[in-house]
């Protein structure tokens, strides 16, 4: 084994303990902002794993992406929502996290049983990873031409469903006709429990 | 030659032709949205459904065309795909129909109801003919987002809230069920992403793979099922469909089934042909419970909605036997059956929303003695609730009886056997309201009923729901007696796609030249 060989060891094991480490410490810790903080962790070490595996350009996106933006915004909505309640204890909770965790492991077993199983093809030929860049490009404008389009097009659609979600809407006011059912961006059915009387 | 026009010369790109078509119509929508205002949001949708049916058009110049392969690989226009897009495309164009005064009387926007509703249209035409993983996965999103944002369109209502909080999170944790199965696809046939090649990789299951293909199958079903609401992962549907506006439901219900469908048959048939009985058994076993589920659940809804929720879970477990039967003739019998679903559930929803638009409820004890004020609504709601039974000269008769005899001859005694007796319970709970409506004496009608508004069909916007409930009442009235034209396109889609010719011996296309080799130059 190489020096190289060897950092490349060491530096995968000590990005994989942070990884665990922090998506653990999400999923375990009862203040919500800590874990936000942890998720941030869990993605810069992601992106670490990205860059061990030569993939500059998606460990950049990784970063600028998943913590610069996803982690930032779920930041802010955690400290918009000052609320501030006292959830009782769930009696017998002790079953449900016993179950979880039961099919959890199970699950893990499975999965783990699988990826030793399986005689996986491993490609050995090295890619020059000097341009990582120019060979995304042209990947998306060759074979994944299509699934790139069609990306703008979903983004469009998700950019304009948030602005209608989140716009102030004129609420019109409720005309008394007889003829037909005019709702307030409601659905013109009752809801169940008024439809009786 | 430079790499640009290298690429261009083999994209083929006049595949998507219908689906370019979908795509300008929705930039019309959006953009004279913007510059004309509200006052022409109905113009504009009806740009939309001349898009739609210029789509359609389209999509009947590209039958049997021979170069079907398009980007590369990534798409896949052939016979099959252009069925189910046409499916798709034409349950857009009745549901458009049947939004226009719903949407406007709720007092939300409409232009951007249809734009968002043209890309949920746009993401399930994708995934009937996408080829390749990436393509699968993200047009499933396309579809899925889109169906979000309809099901939360009515934002002040806690229901649609609801609906769509619900359905966001359930849809989220199967896609990404989906995608790890897909990703273990990925990995499996060590790097490749077109269907027919990761199909010639997976050839030798004896040398421990087959454990990796099973996970990888019992994932992917279960992103497929949730899309379809079969059985163990029908849960969000009846809330889903309750909540939604119900325009939105009657997409969800034909549309966003058909695609699911579609990608069933695709990844099935072609990636997993090796594992044929597996999978076959999941299905038989989703089709059984989906089967009685759904149908006898169904028996005690008291709301509309939810009742053609379950019913809707309880056609696609009749769907199934098709798909379970694995023959051309069983997935003609899918296709012919989703294409007359297709015109009677939308012509029942249609009469759902015409009496919700005029009386405000869809409880079914008040559609009671409805033949007295409305004898049109009450005709064209019985015979789509009849023809969804399975009552002889109308159209789902057929459909239900190919879907039927394709399964008996599979040998599917019990699947068949038990279809037959869940069809009986289902045709009583659908002439339920059908004998509500009819059958009730005048002093037996429902408050709502003898408060019935006078029919007015010149009210804007009424008269596209007109013209929906008219068209789907014949479709399904003429569908059933004239069946033989469906039953050859459905027969001819199949036998005519190379789906399921090199299902067995998998082909790697000569076209796809751009290799690994020059790329990575």
């Amino acid at each position: 084994m190489n020096l190289a060989e060897g950092v490349q060891i060491v530096s995968f094991g000590i990005l994989a303990v942070m990884m665990l480490g922090a998506a653990l410490g999400v999923v375990l810790l009862n203040q919500i902002v800590y874990s936000a903080f942890l998720l941030g962790g869990v993605f810069m070490s992601i992106s670490g794993l990205y860059i061990l595996l030569n993939a500059d350009f998606v460990a950049a996106a990784q970063i600028l992406i998943y913590v610069g933006a996803v982690n930032v915004l779920i930041l802010f909505a955690i400290m918009l929502v000052n609320k501030k309640e006292e959830f009782k204890p769930v009696r017998n909770r002790w079953i449900r996290q016993g179950a979880t965790a039961l099919v959890c492991v199970g699950l893990l077993a499975l999965l783990s049983t699988m990826v030793l199983a399986t005689p996986w093809a491993v490609d050995t030929t090295t890619v020059n990873a000097s341009s990582t860049i120019i060979q995304i490009g042209k990947h998306f404008f060759s074979d994944f031409l299509l699934p790139f389009e069609l990306a703008s097009v979903l983004l469009l659609m998700a950019m304009v469903g948030a602005i209608i979600l989140a716009r102030r809407d004129f609420i019109p006011e409720r005309k008394a006709t007889t003829t037909e059912v005019e709702t307030a961006l409601t659905l013109p059915e009752r809801p169940r429990e008024l439809s009786g009387s | 030659m430079d790499f640009s026009s290298t690429v261009a010369s083999q994209l083929n790109a006049g595949v998507i032709l219908p689906e370019g078509l979908v795509i300008i119509t929705l930039m019309v929508v959006l953009v004279g949205d913007i510059i004309l205002g509200r006052n022409a949001s109905r113009q504009l949708s009806y740009v939309a459904i001349a898009g739609l049916l210029g789509s359609v058009v389209a999509l009947y110049f590209q039958w049997d065309n021979s170069q079907t392969i398009g980007f590369l690989g990534g798409f896949n226009g052939d016979n099959l795909s252009i069925v189910f897009r046409g499916t798709i495309v034409l349950s857009t164009a009745f549901t458009i129909l049947m939004s226009i005064r719903y949407i406007q009387q709720s007092g939300t926007a409409l232009a951007e109801f249809v734009s968002i509703l043209l890309t949920a249209t746009l993401g399930a035409m994708f995934l009937c003919g996408a080829n390749d993983l990436v393509m699968i996965f993200l047009s499933l999103e396309t579809l899925s987002i889109s169906s979000y944002l309809l099901t939360g369109y009515t934002k002040r209502d806690p229901r649609s809230n609801e609906a769509a909080l619900k359905y966001l999170l359930i849809g989220a944790a199967s896609s990404a069920i989906f995608l790890y199965g897909v990703s273990l696809l990925y990995g499996l046939s060590g790097g490749e992403i077109r269907l027919d090649a990761i199909a010639a990789q997976l050839t030798d299951l004896s040398s421990g793979q087959s454990l990796g293909v099973a996970i990888a199958l019992v994932f992917a079903i279960a992103g497929i099922a949730f899309k379809i609401s079969a059985v163990p992962f029908h849960q969000w549907t009846p809330d889903v469909y309750e909540g939604s506006p119900t325009p939105v439901v009657a997409f969800l219900s034909v549309g966003s089934k058909a695609a699911g469908f579609a990608l069933a048959i695709r990844l099935l048939v072609t990636v997993f042909g090796q594992v044929t009985p597996e999978w076959q058994f999941i299905f038989t076993a989703l089709a059984v419970l989906s089967m009685i589920l759904g149908n006898v659940v169904a028996l005690a809804q008291t709301s509309m909605k939810r009742m053609l929720a379950y019913s809707s879970i309880a056609q696609a477990g009749f769907v199934m036997i098709g798909l379970v039967a694995g023959s051309d003739d069983g997935y003609a019998s899918m296709v012919f059956y989703l294409f007359i679903y297709l015109f009677m559930n939308l012509g029942a929803f249609t009469c759902v929303i015409l009496f919700s638009l005029r009386t405000g409820t869809d409880q079914i004890a008040e559609y009671s003695g409805l033949y007295q004020k409305d004898p049109l609504l009450t005709l064209a709601l019985s015979i789509c609730l009849l023809s969804l039974g399975g009552i002889p000269p109308l159209a789902g008769f057929f459909g239900k009886i190919y879907l039927f005899w394709v399964g008996w001859q599979a040998g599917l005694y019990g699947l068949v056997l038990l279809g037959l007796v869940t069809s009986v319970v289902s045709i009583y709970y659908y002439i339920r309201v059908v004998k509500m409506m009819v059958v009730k004496e005048p002093h037996e009608m429902s408050d709502t009923v003898k408060n019935y508004p006078p029919i007015r069909w010149n009210l804007p916007g009424m008269r596209p729901l007109q013209v929906g409930l008219v068209l789907s009442l014949v479709a399904t009235t003429l569908a059933g007696i004239l069946s033989n034209p469906l039953f050859n396109l459905a027969n001819s889609s199949i036998s005519n796609s190379s789906v399921f010719q090199t299902a067995s011996t998998p082909v790697i296309l000569s076209e796809s030249i751009i290799n690994r080799q020059s790329l990575s130059e």
